[in-house]
């Protein structure tokens, strides 16, 4: 056999064996998770446009289960459960988006309240006038 | 044949292996725990009229989170977390299709309120226009009754003034008596007692000026100088006044305010010892009286 071939097979049937270790390693490297920065930092920015809109005032509970969700979440980092740290961060996020939209709905239907009763104070301010006058 | 009987086993291996996947996939539950209320809650929202088109973003974002909660898992914490994200929002976006109805329903409330406030104000206008009316009305009669006393005031100085220059066309003076209008002797030839003609239009002037003036009377007092005997002179003195009399009676004066008297030679108003003295006594004077009792105005 061509002792050139015969040196190149066997540098192949190396590989053959590098290669797979290289990609377990790989593989293992993507596969232990990276700290979820960018869920955590999502949901403090949730939590801070929350306090923004009043949401302790208008929707304290649920601002607060948020921020147990993202206490929760910098906990299982620091425990390397990266996977759940993410799901808490998620979570705290969604519940701090709730807690501002609950805010803003308190607001809006509180506002149409105080127009709705100043227009009736007006209707009926002007039903006594009229009255008396006639 | 050995190869021919190895094929079975193989393929046997093979079907008990699919069997056992097929098993495992149906143990896997359909629908994690919570899964289902989360749905009902979406449709809920979903079939609410008043929310159902609000917040479009929301209910798509509430709609995938819930899909993605159904699906199968056995991983029951993953389950449970996408469970509670699909419940987080679903209550997010019925709390943003609140706010966005609250938002546009306010547009109408804000409208309602102008009008109302429109309504406020023209009525408030209608009411101080009629009150502005009313107070019109009355500073009109107040008026009216002012020029109506000006006028009066009026009136009553025209006359005041028409009576001083229908005096002074009479020469009438004013007395202690009353005016005083004294006719010359030249209404009378000598010794007689009618009046000549054309030698009334004092006497035209006065009748005029009783018609205008019909709550005075008039005193009618005949005079004669010292010639002739006493008895002769009072009789001629009241024929005269009697003919004046009955010339103003003729004229259309009321004889009853009307009164004549013969005074004779007494109360000379001048020298009986000369010509024009005794011209100046033979007269006839007419006392218009002040104004009668009953003429009060």
């Amino acid at each position: 056999m061509n002792p050139h071939f015969k040196r190149a097979s066997s540098t192949r049937r190396r590989f053959r064996i590098a290669l797979p270790a290289l990609l377990l390693f790989a593989v293992a490297a993507i596969a232990a998770p990276p700290i979820p920065t960018t869920n955590l930092q999502a949901a403090q920015q949730a939590i801070a446009n929350a306090e923004r809109v009043d949401a302790s005032t208008h929707a304290g509970v649920d601002l607060g289960e948020a921020r147990g969700k993202l206490a929760a979440a910098q906990r299982a980092v620091e425990d390397k459960k990266m996977v759940v740290a993410q799901q808490f961060a998620d979570e705290a996020r969604a519940g701090a988006e709730l807690a501002a939209a609950k805010a803003g709905a308190v607001k809006a239907l509180a506002v149409n309240e105080d127009i709705k009763r100043s227009t009736a104070t007006l209707v009926d301010e002007m039903q006594r006038k009229s009255g008396v006058s006639r | 044949m050995n190869i021919s009987v190895k094929l079975p086993i193989r393929s046997m291996i093979a079907v008990a292996v699919a069997a056992a996947v097929l098993a495992g996939c149906a143990s896997v539950p359909k629908n994690p725990a919570g899964s289902e209320q989360v749905r009902a809650k979406l449709t809920a929202l979903q079939s609410d009229t008043s929310l159902a088109n609000s917040a479009p973003v929301a209910m798509k974002d509430a709609e995938a989170a819930v899909i993605v909660a159904e699906m199968p898992q056995k991983d029951l914490a993953l389950a449970a977390h996408r469970v509670y994200i699909a419940n987080r929002k679903v209550d997010t976006a019925r709390a943003l299709a609140q706010t966005e109805t609250a938002e546009t329903e306010r547009m109408s409330l804000v409208e309602i309120g102008e009008k109302a406030r429109l309504d406020a104000r023209t009525r408030e206008a209608d009411l101080a226009k009629s009150d502005a009316l009313v107070a019109r009305a009355e500073n009109a009669e107040q008026k009216l009754i002012a020029g109506q006393a000006r006028d009066s005031a009026d009136v009553a100085n025209q006359q005041a003034i028409e009576l001083q220059r229908q005096l002074e066309i009479l020469q009438a003076r004013p007395t202690d008596r009353g005016l005083v209008l004294t006719l010359g002797d030249t209404l009378f030839a000598t010794g007689k007692s009618e009046l000549k003609s054309g030698a009334t239009v004092n006497l035209d002037r006065l009748t005029t000026f009783l018609n205008e003036y019909p709550t005075r009377t008039a005193s009618i007092e005949g005079y004669t100088d010292s010639m002739g005997s006493e008895e002769m002179n009072q009789s001629l003195s009241q024929r005269r006044a009697d003919a004046v009399k009955g010339y103003l009676v003729g004229q259309g004066v009321s004889s009853t305010r009307l009164s004549s008297s013969g005074r004779g030679e007494n109360s000379p108003v001048a020298d009986n010892e000369s010509a024009t003295g005794r011209q100046q006594n033979r007269r006839v004077e007419v006392v218009i009286s002040p104004l009668a009792p009953e003429g009060t105005n």
